[in-house]
């Protein structure tokens, strides 16, 4: 571990808290990033349900600030701009972040017992580069014409400057590709990072599952993102250059065009395993906070890393599944069904293994407890839906539905996002030196869960009903109109669920600044990052702990005097 | 140039470590970038299937010769630079007066040689351009101008880089664990050169 140098604590303003790069900084400003964003992603997710809810009519409060033009009705082009970005904010600026920027920063080099990442300079052009991206996405509501309306998929031609006028969609491109290029590099550090700097004893067997899932989480994003970046290249060079890569002859007028079929495959292609590189880090932190908060062993370690390991693998070669109704062949089509359903196999053994986890567990029902607990059954009602949309007979019913909304959000939105408040619930008291309130972490939790549930089971009924997405008026539709009265409870729903947000903020920001001082352990494990003092020094380990017992060793009768915990630094009685 | 001292210190335990950590960084790195032109050649196969006769009938293709020479240059440039970092590379040994001295000749030819392909890239789309073919005239011009330009990109990005290492190394101040940095930069190098060789294969070859 020589190689691992102590630097002086930087004093420049600037290189400490803007251009720094400690990954315990990196970690905090990806946090603060991904949570503004979060915060802009949902009230647009709260414009769009109002529409849904209420066609046509003026957005109360904020909108005729936001749309003075039309008196704060949504058009539809605006209409189109909101579905769009709320997609692509939440997943590459909201979640994104939070999970493997924050989240990760912090809980890789203090769980694996390194002083920091191995490449801190790649870790900071990572930050900014994914700062850029974001502020590209920013100015692109600005521009004439608007932001992209073409959908977070941004298929061609839609995409192409044969529909899409003004510079937004060119502007989103460059935005998605610039923080597919942070994500590549974060990537590429964190796997370096867990290669080269685990601290004797570390075996990969005694790898906490959260430092597994965000490992297995960087594979898929170096393999993965490249594929999008390309495409986005392409897309762009259509749209400025006049190349037509992805626009069809019959509308070149014969000139020898391209193939808009082609993008789709390129964008599933990264598509899919971008679905597992935002679900693997939840898997690995509740596989981590189960145990934890059981006081229990997380049952099945290996079985649970083996399974993340083939989901990982499975996830590269079941993308058609997206693609059904583009007139795929039939055998390639089948095959695609096939390895899609396979992998319910790895996710069922992660469930089953987490039951067991809880099963006569000395349960200790904490906020991170909780949202543990609730990604269980999020993911648990997205996966099981799933299956009727990797079916080819009820895809083809139920492709571009609400039935697809539900599905994707209850997957890989609600099961990430409940796992990334665990975990900022579970570290806030590391990072910030301060204890977040129980009460309201609660509170918090229970008017996320029940809404959120509520709001994408109703829109699995709509969807079953016939409901298409991204449809600007559906009472326009003879058949849809009997629908309204569950969007209108839908969107009930979801204005408690944002409202519940506010509830978390208020939490976040009062604990941040004027939180009760945390100890240094207050949930009594063993993992590195508790085992450290109260705020992280600088460099975090003035020595290089050396590990003698796994992550979990809870309850375990050889654990001397007395407690129901050991740190991985102590040994087990002999 | 100060690195032959480098040449004869036996690499210590640090060092090592440290040159297996950029290494390995560096692996991923390509294998991140090997995806992104796996999916530009991907879509170039898939797009070349489309038209029934390739290369179309009746355009002006970029230069055949020109290519050829392109493609010689650039590899080349790559064995010489391979050649420089192998003899900065070598431990001890007898004679490494001489080794150093031709190690310079061989990283001045490769840096060279690199510059000498790019400008031979710019006449190639000078040659078609001035034939009146832009990257808007059809699915071939398309794909040539496409890829090429994104593989210049990262020979723009490769040469600064061996400039860039070529301070360093001229000022002295890089002993083995900044020798590293400028292998890796050598396996960059050589990647654009492999991404290159395909691209050739491709438009010119097959
Ligand atoms: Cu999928």
């Amino acid at each position: 571990m020589s190689g691992q140098h102590i630097h002086a604590e930087p004093t420049n303003f600037f290189r400490k808290h803007v251009f720094s790069v400690d990954h315990k900084v990196i970690a905090k400003q990806f946090l603060w990033f991904g949570l503004i964003w979060l915060g802009i992603g949902g009230v647009m997710a709260m414009m769009i349900r109002w529409q849904l809810a209420n066609p046509g009519e003026p957005v109360p409060v904020i909108g005729s600030m936001l749309f003075p033009r039309t008196n704060g009705v949504l058009d539809p082009a605006t209409y189109n701009t909101l579905f769009t970005m709320h997609g692509t904010i939440m997943i590459f600026l909201g979640l994104t972040p939070l999970m493997i920027g924050a989240i990760g920063n912090w809980s890789i080099p203090l769980m694996i017992g390194a002083r920091d990442m191995i490449f801190p300079l790649l870790n900071c052009l990572s930050f900014w580069a994914m700062f850029l991206g974001g502020a590209v996405g920013f100015i692109s509501l600005f521009v004439p014409l608007g932001a992209t309306e073409a959908g977070w998929t941004g298929y061609p031609t839609l995409s192409t400057t044969i529909n899409g006028v003004g510079s937004g969609e060119t502007l989103w491109a460059i935005a998605v590709f610039l923080i597919g290029a942070s994500s590549i590099m974060g990537g590429i550090n964190y796997m370096t990072t867990v290669i080269r700097l685990r601290a004797p004893g570390m075996t990969w067997q005694r790898l906490p599952l959260t430092v597994w899932g965000i490992f297995l989480t960087s594979v898929l994003n170096v393999l993965f993102v490249p594929v999008i970046g390309s495409a986005m290249l392409l897309l762009i060079m259509d749209r400025v250059f006049g190349t037509t890569f992805f626009i069809p002859a019959s509308i070149m007028q014969g000139a020898g065009g391209g193939d808009p079929i082609l993008y789709q495959h390129l964008f599933w292609i990264f598509g899919h395993p971008e679905v597992y590189i935002l679900i693997l880090p939840a898997w690995g932190i509740i596989g981590d906070l189960l145990s934890f908060f059981s006081r229990k062993p997380a049952f099945g370690y290996r079985a649970q890393v083996g399974a993340m390991v083939a989901v990982t693998l499975l996830s590269a070669v079941v993308y058609g599944h997206h693609m059904f109704t583009t007139g795929l062949s039939a055998m390639l089509g089948e095959s695609f069904m096939l390895l899609t359903m396979i992998i319910s196999v790895p996710a069922e053994i992660l469930f089953f293994n987490w039951l067991h986890t809880l099963w006569k567990g000395n349960l200790r029902l904490t906020t991170p407890m909780l949202f543990s607990m609730g990604v269980i059954f999020v993911f648990g009602l997205g996966g099981l839906t799933g299956i009727y949309l990797a079916t080819i007979g009820t895809d083809i019913f139920l492709h571009d539905t609400y039935f697809v909304v539900g599905h994707f959000h209850l997957t890989m939105a609600a099961s990430a996002l409940f796992a990334t408040f665990a975990g900022i619930y579970f570290w806030f008291p590391k990072m910030f030196a301060r204890e977040m309130n129980e009460f309201l972490g609660k509170t918090h939790f229970w008017f996320t869960v029940i809404p959120l549930v509520t709001v994408f089971c109703l829109m699995f009924v709509m969807g079953y009903a016939g409901m298409p997405r991204r449809y600007y008026d559906h009472t326009s539709a003879e058949y849809l109109r009997s629908l309204q009265h569950l969007n209108k409870y839908a969107t009930h729903a979801a204005f408690l669920l944002g409202a519940a947000q506010l509830v978390f903020v208020y939490n976040f920001i009062r604990s941040r600044w004027w939180g009760k001082p945390a100890s240094q352990n207050p949930w009594e494990v063993g993992t590195l990052d508790w085992t450290m003092e109260t705020p992280v020094p600088h460099y975090n380990f003035k020595e290089i702990p050396e590990v003698f017992t796994g992550p979990h060793e809870f309850s375990n009768p050889d654990i001397p005097d007395g407690k129901d915990w050991i740190s991985m630094t102590e040994k087990l009685k002999a | 140039m100060n690195v032959s001292s480098a040449a004869t210190s036996t690499l210590s335990k640090e060092e090592v470590r440290t040159r297996v950590d950029v290494t390995l960084g560096m692996i991923f790195f390509i294998g991140s970038w090997t995806m992104a032109f796996g999916t530009l050649f991907l879509s170039f196969l898939v797009l070349r299937q489309r038209v029934g006769v390739w290369p179309p009938e009746g355009i002006v293709l970029p230069s055949f010769p020109l290519a050829t020479v392109a493609t010689l240059i650039l590899v080349a440039s790559s064995l010489g630079l391979h050649r420089a970092v192998r003899a900065w590379d070598a431990k001890g040994g007898g004679g490494e007066r001489e080794q150093a001295s031709s190690a310079q000749r061989d990283w001045a030819v490769g840096v060279g040689l690199g510059f000498a392909f790019a400008v031979l890239q710019a006449l190639l789309w000078a040659d078609l351009l001035a034939a009146g073919r832009f990257p808007s005239s059809g699915l071939y011009e398309s794909l040539f101008y496409g890829l090429t330009w994104v593989h210049a990109a990262h020979v723009v990005i490769g040469l600064l880089a061996l400039l860039w290492a070529w301070i360093g190394l001229s000022s002295g101040r890089y002993g083995p664990n900044r020798l590293s940095t400028v292998s890796n930069i050598v396996i960059f190098w050589h990647f654009v050169d492999v991404v290159w060789i395909v691209l050739y294969l491709g438009f010119f070859v097959f």
